[in-house]
């Protein structure tokens, strides 16, 4: 069915809108580093090397904004395998410049390392399971490389002096204990992050594979529903040819019982005609998937349905009123589908209203909708009735007992015929004072 | 009186119509598919065609084609019975007269108003007599 569509954003679209997500950290990070380093030097007066930590600063500037222009190019060129490397990339770079922070900024002594989780994390969402241990792997490499070469001297180690009232860096176990549970954090939270980001993956997967299979079931009902509905009109067809004649008094004068019994035989199978042909209707909107649309005149249109359905209204004596905006530009659609639309809802207006009711059809243009309002004094829908009105052979309890022929596909129809043109249909009504229903449509479909 | 000729595989229609037509006098002559039609057409050069459009075989837009193609019969009017024209959107009357397309001269929606039926047939006979 056409409604039947989930929201289910394909990966690509999905790892652009977190690419995008993650560009947006990105200057909360960069601002977060720059108050950090300013409190801390400032207002705290830890001694900071502050001017090669603003240095980093910079180059996180520079790449945020390199990386926006990369990825807006990349985007329009559909590049979903380059876009993984190039997060990639950017990961490897972002543990780099982390690394660079905590060295200019005490190493081991500074409890910021433990952020490199968070691009665990990140890389955990975005990347494959294998990418993810690897970031986990570099972070852990980057940090102890940073932290044994400040220990041996081959690094400067910047000292936070007056936080502790020894240097940690000089103490072996609490560097090794350190270590180890920074690496084991790093690897835990690659694992458990993976783990979710897959079983997410999967249920998505085959939420996927049940949607397209109830979609095709729908779809076969829909065919099996068509064909037989076809079947039952050829022979309806026939049928209702043959009586016709019969009952005409063609093929010989009739008396009284036999008229009548053929007038209420022909008058049902016309009924049955009828209610056929909607099904058929309904169920071909169903099953059509792409329909060509073509501009038509809006105003020409309204012209047409106003005098058709100003005789049916006379003679039911309702008043019929027209408020139509002057010079409603075409519209993009399809002409006999929008003429149906319109019409039922009309007919509905005409086949719930009493004698000497009214009936204003409104049409209005704006900012390319086309907007449609009618509104009768008929006898309206119940409350509890209403959800249920656009459902398929649904009837409002106060219309069967009022008109006992009645498809219950009219709405339906017209609702089809909505989406099809990308619009809606509504309505609100009260109940014994009348009804207002609603119909949009995009002018450019 | 005018000769017809039906072109339907539907027998009992094709019977239903044949009590209307000649009640009006009408002489009625039927083909239950395309290939006999086409033969009968050049055989009885009837005055009117009433065509059906969904018959198995050589279906009514392909019958009214090969019809238009024949010297003997073209100039003959073609009625065509259809239920497909509101469901498609198509206008047969728009199309009527385009004879690529579909050159048939009128059509007529199923199930058959014998009313609307005898209107047209009458129409298109004078004209063609013409």
């Amino acid at each position: 069915m056409r409604d039947a569509h989930t929201n289910i954003i394909p990966a690509e679209e999905r790892l652009i809108d977190r690419v995008y997500w993650l560009i947006n950290l990105r200057w909360i990070a960069i601002a977060g580093v720059v108050s950090t380093v300013y409190i801390a030097s400032e207002i705290l007066h830890i001694p900071l090397e502050v001017f090669p930590l603003y240095g980093v600063v910079f180059f996180l500037i520079v790449n945020a904004v390199l990386l926006r222009w990369v990825i807006v190019y990349f985007q329009d060129r559909k590049f979903f395998k380059k876009m993984k490397t190039l997060m990639s990339f950017q990961l490897f770079l972002d543990l780099f410049y982390l690394a660079a922070l905590i060295h200019f900024s005490g190493g081991i002594e500074n409890p910021f390392y433990f952020y490199f989780i968070f691009h665990i994390i990140i890389a955990g969402i975005l990347l494959s399971r294998r990418a993810t241990y690897l970031i986990a792997t570099y972070a852990s490499a980057i940090f102890l490389i940073v932290v044994f070469c400040e220990q041996c001297g081959f690094l400067t180690h910047h000292c936070l002096k007056g936080v502790f009232s020894a240097p940690l860096s000089g103490n072996f176990l609490y560097l090794m204990g350190a270590s180890f549970v920074f690496m084991s954090t790093l690897y835990i939270t690659a694992y458990l992050t993976t783990s979710i980001s897959i079983q997410l993956t999967e249920r998505e997967q085959s939420l996927k594979v049940a949607n397209k299979l109830l979609k095709e079931k729908d779809r076969v009902k829909s065919e099996y529903v068509l064909r037989v509905t076809h079947d039952i009109k050829e022979d309806l067809a026939a049928i209702h040819s043959c009586i016709e004649p019969v009952q005409k008094g063609i093929t010989g004068a009739l008396n009284e019982r036999q008229t009548d019994l053929l007038r209420r035989a022909r008058v049902r199978s016309k009924q049955l005609v009828v209610f056929v042909d909607a099904l058929l209707e309904i169920t071909r909107l169903k099953l059509t998937e792409k329909i060509e649309m073509k501009y038509f005149s809006v105003n020409e249109l309204v012209q047409e349905i106003q005098e058709m359905f100003a005789v049916s209204a006379q003679e039911k004596q309702i008043s019929f009123e027209v408020c139509a905006d002057p010079d409603i530009p075409s519209m993009k659609g399809v002409r006999v589908y929008v003429h149906e639309a319109i019409l039922n809802l009309l007919n509905n207006s005409l086949k719930y209203t009493p004698e000497k009711g009214k009936i204003v059809w409104e049409i209005r243009n704006h900012q390319n909708v086309l907007f449609v309002k009618i509104s009768d004094t008929g006898i309206g829908i119940p409350r509890e009735d209403l959800p249920r009105i656009f459902e398929e052979f649904y009837r409002a309890g106060n219309a069967k007992e009022r008109e006992k022929k009645g498809t219950g596909l009219g709405l339906s129809i017209t609702k089809a015929i909505a989406e099809m043109h990308h619009g809606k249909v509504w309505v609100e009504s009260e109940l014994g004072k009348g009804t207002s229903v609603y119909l949009e449509f995009p002018s450019g479909a | 009186m005018a000769k017809i000729l039906i072109i339907d595989d539907d027998s009992d229609i094709v019977e239903a119509m044949r009590v209307v037509l000649e009640n009006k006098g009408y002489g009625v002559v039927s083909a239950e598919n395309g290939k006999d039609g086409l033969i009968k057409a050049s055989l009885e050069k009837p005055e009117l065609i009433i065509l059906d459009v969904m018959m198995p075989g050589i279906d009514g837009f392909e019958v009214a084609r090969e019809l238009k193609k024949n010297v003997v019969v073209k100039n003959i009017p073609i009625l065509m019975l259809t239920a497909v024209k509101k469901k498609t959107g198509f206008d047969f009357k728009a199309e009527a007269g385009d004879p690529d397309w579909l050159p048939v001269d009128d059509y007529c929606d199923k199930p058959l108003d014998y009313e609307v039926l005898l209107e047209r047939v009458a129409v298109l006979i004078s004209r063609s007599k013409l």
